[in-house]
C-alpha cells in the first residue's frame, strides 16, 4: 500500500525521490500503526462516561465489606486471619461476576461506538486495516479491565483503612502482595476477554451476544468444580484467587496453580479467537 | 374513545419493531438454558435429593433456583435493553413521538411485551421442574397445585424487575449505559438475597425469593408491594417524560 500511495517518481533516481520528499511532504502517506489506531479507539470513547461503570462497582463493591468487616473476625474451622479474609471475600464478587460483566459492558460499548450512523463504514473507506483495528479495540478492552484493576486496589486500600479505623484492627496488607494477587486475577481474565470479543464480533445482533456473555458468567463457579475447567476461560479469574485463597488456607482449595492444562489451553484460546476476530472483523460491511 | 383505539393499534406496532432483533429467540434460548438447571442438576448429583423430605418442587426449587432466577433476570436486562435500543438506535423515538398517541403508551405498550415475555422463560422451567418431579421423585398429591402456585408467585416477583429495567433503559440512550447500570443493579442486589421482608421487595432482588419462605400474610403483602411497584415505575416514567418534553 505505501509503494502505491507514496511517492510517483518511485522508479526514478534515488536523488529525486529525496528531493521530491522534501518538496511535498504533505504528499507522503505511512498506514497508521497499531499504537495510533489504538489511540484514535481511545478518543472514540472519550465522552462515554464508561469509567463511571469501572469505578462505582469497585466503590460500591467494597463499601458495605468495610462497613461489615467484623465478620472477619469471626473465627472458622480454616483459622484465616481477619485481614485476609476481607481482602479474598471482596475480590470473590469483583472476580466472579463484576469482572466477566465489565468486559461484556464494553464489549457493547466498542460496537455501539460503531455502529451508530455507519461509523464502520466509514472507517472501511479510509486505508485502515480491519484486523489493526479489530486489535486495537481488544486492546481498549485491556486497557479498561486494567483500569478497573487499579480502581479495585485502590477502593481495596481506601475500604481496608476505613474498616481499620471502625473495628481498630489493622486491615491492611502489604502492597505488593495486593498487587500481586489483583494483577494475576486480571491477567487471568485475558482469555475470557478474547472469547467475548470474537463472540461480540461473530454475533452481530447485540442481545444475543450480550446475553451469551451475561448466561456464560453464571455456571462458571459450578464449571470451576467440574473436570473441564481449564477448557472454560470463564472461570480463570476465579481459580486464580481460589489458589490464593488454598495458599493461605491449604484445606480449602490447592493452592499450586496447575500450569499445565491451564497455560497452553488459555495461551490457545486467546490466539484462536482473535485470530478468529480478526479475520470476520466487519465482514459484513464488506459484503 | 378514539384516542384509546389509536393507543391500542399503535401499541401493537411494538411487537412489528422486534422483528429482526432476536427478542424472541433469545428468551426462547434462556428460558431454555433456565430449564436446563434443574435436569443438569438432577442427572448428576441425584441421589442427594432423592433422598430428602418434602415437597418434591421445594426440594428442587432450593436446588436449583437461584441459578434459574440470575438467569432469568439476565433476560430481563437484556431484552429491556433490546426494547428501548430499537427506539434509539437511529433516532426513530423522534418519529415515535410524531405519531398520534401519548409518549408514556410507548412504555406500557413495551412493558406488556416484556411482561407477556417474562411468560415464556417461566413456562419452560415450570415444565422442566415438572418433569424432574414426575421423573425422580414418587407420586405426589397436589403437586400441580403448588408448582402452579409457586411458579405464579416468581412471574409476581419478576414484574418489579421488569418495570425497573425498563425505565432505566428508556432513561439512557446508549444501550451499553442502561446495560452496564442494569448489570452493577444485579451485581450489588444479588448481596440481598436473605432478609427481611421489605428487602425481598427490592427489585432485582425479590426473584430470588420463593413462595415457600414466607407465610401466607407475609407472602400477600409481598405481592401488594410488587404491584405498587410496578404502579410506582410506571408513574416516574410517565413524569420523566413529560419533563423531558420540556428541556429537549
Amino acid at each position: 500500500m505505501k509503494s502505491n500511495l507514496t511517492i510517483p517518481y518511485s522508479s526514478q533516481t534515488g536523488s529525486m525521490e529525496i528531493a521530491s520528499r522534501a518538496d511535498c511532504p504533505k504528499r507522503q502517506f505511512s498506514p497508521l500503526g497499531l499504537l495510533s489506531l489504538f489511540g484514535v479507539e481511545l478518543l472514540k470513547i472519550r465522552r462515554s462516561k464508561i469509567f463511571w461503570i469501572l469505578l462505582i462497582p469497585a466503590v460500591m463493591m467494597w463499601l458495605p465489606s468495610a462497613l461489615n468487616a467484623d465478620v472477619n473476625f469471626v473465627i472458622d474451622a480454616y483459622d484465616i486471619s481477619p485481614d485476609y479474609n476481607f481482602f479474598i471475600q471482596g475480590y470473590m464478587g469483583m472476580a466472579w461476576f463484576m469482572l466477566p460483566a465489565t468486559l461484556v459492558i464494553c464489549n457493547v460499548l466498542l460496537h455501539q461506538t460503531e455502529s451508530a450512523h455507519r461509523g464502520l463504514l466509514k472507517c472501511l473507506s479510509l486505508p485502515v486495516s480491519t484486523a489493526k483495528m479489530c486489535l486495537a479495540k481488544f486492546l481498549v478492552t485491556v486497557l479498561l479491565t486494567a483500569v478497573q484493576l487499579f480502581f479495585s486496589i485502590a477502593s481495596y486500600y481506601g475500604a481496608a483503612a476505613l474498616a481499620s479505623r471502625l473495628y481498630k484492627y489493622d486491615f491492611l496488607l502489604p502492597p505488593a502482595y495486593v498487587c500481586r494477587s489483583a494483577a494475576l486475577i486480571y491477567l487471568a481474565a485475558l482469555p475470557m476477554a478474547a472469547v467475548f470479543w470474537m463472540v461480540s464480533v461473530l454475533i452481530r445482533t447485540p442481545v444475543f451476544s450480550v446475553g451469551l456473555g451475561l448466561a456464560s458468567i453464571v455456571p462458571s463457579v459450578l464449571m470451576l468444580n467440574t473436570k473441564f475447567w481449564c477448557w472454560y476461560p470463564m472461570d480463570y479469574p476465579f481459580y486464580m484467587l481460589m489458589t490464593e485463597y488454598g495458599r493461605i488456607a491449604p484445606e480449602v482449595y490447592d493452592a499450586n496453580v496447575q500450569l499445565f492444562p491451564l497455560l497452553p489451553v488459555s495461551i490457545g484460546v486467546t490466539l484462536l479467537c482473535l485470530a478468529i476476530a480478526c479475520l470476520r472483523y466487519s465482514h459484513e460491511e464488506k459484503l | 374513545m378514539m384516542t384509546t383505539a389509536n393507543t391500542l393499534t399503535l401499541s401493537t406496532l411494538e411487537t412489528r419493531k422486534l422483528k429482526r432483533t432476536g427478542y424472541v429467540p433469545a428468551f426462547l434460548g434462556g428460558g431454555l438454558l433456565a430449564a436446563m438447571v434443574p435436569v443438569l442438576n438432577m442427572a448428576v448429583r441425584r441421589e442427594i435429593y432423592v433422598s430428602q423430605s418434602g415437597s418434591p418442587f421445594h426440594i428442587l426449587m432450593d436446588a436449583n433456583w437461584q441459578l434459574m432466577a440470575q438467569l432469568n433476570i439476565f433476560l430481563l436486562v437484556c431484552g429491556a435493553c433490546i426494547l428501548y435500543h430499537t427506539e434509539y438506535a437511529d433516532n426513530g423515538i423522534q418519529r415515535a413521538e410524531t405519531l398520534p398517541m401519548k409518549a408514556s403508551g410507548l412504555f406500557l405498550g413495551k412493558l406488556c411485551i416484556l411482561f407477556c415475555s417474562c411468560l415464556l422463560p417461566l413456562c419452560l422451567e415450570t415444565f422442566s421442574l415438572l418433569a424432574c418431579c414426575t421423573r425422580y421423585f414418587p407420586k405426589t398429591p397436589g403437586l400441580g397445585a403448588v408448582m402452579l402456585k409457586g411458579m405464579a408467585f416468581e412471574l409476581a416477583l419478576l414484574l418489579p424487575t421488569a418495570a425497573a429495567m425498563l425505565f432505566l433503559s428508556s432513561l439512557c440512550r446508549n444501550m451499553w449505559m442502561c446495560l452496564g447500570t442494569g448489570v452493577i443493579l444485579v451485581f450489588l442486589t444479588s448481596m440481598l438475597r436473605s432478609g427481611n421482608l421489605v428487602l425481598a421487595a427490592v427489585p432485582f432482588a425479590a426473584p430470588y425469593r420463593m413462595l415457600h419462605q414466607f407465610t401466607a400474610g407475609q407472602a400477600g403483602r409481598l405481592l401488594l408491594l410488587s404491584m405498587g411497584e410496578v404502579a410506582l415505575f410506571c408513574i416516574i416514567e410517565w413524569i420523566y417524560t413529560k419533563l423531558r418534553r420540556c428541556f429537549q
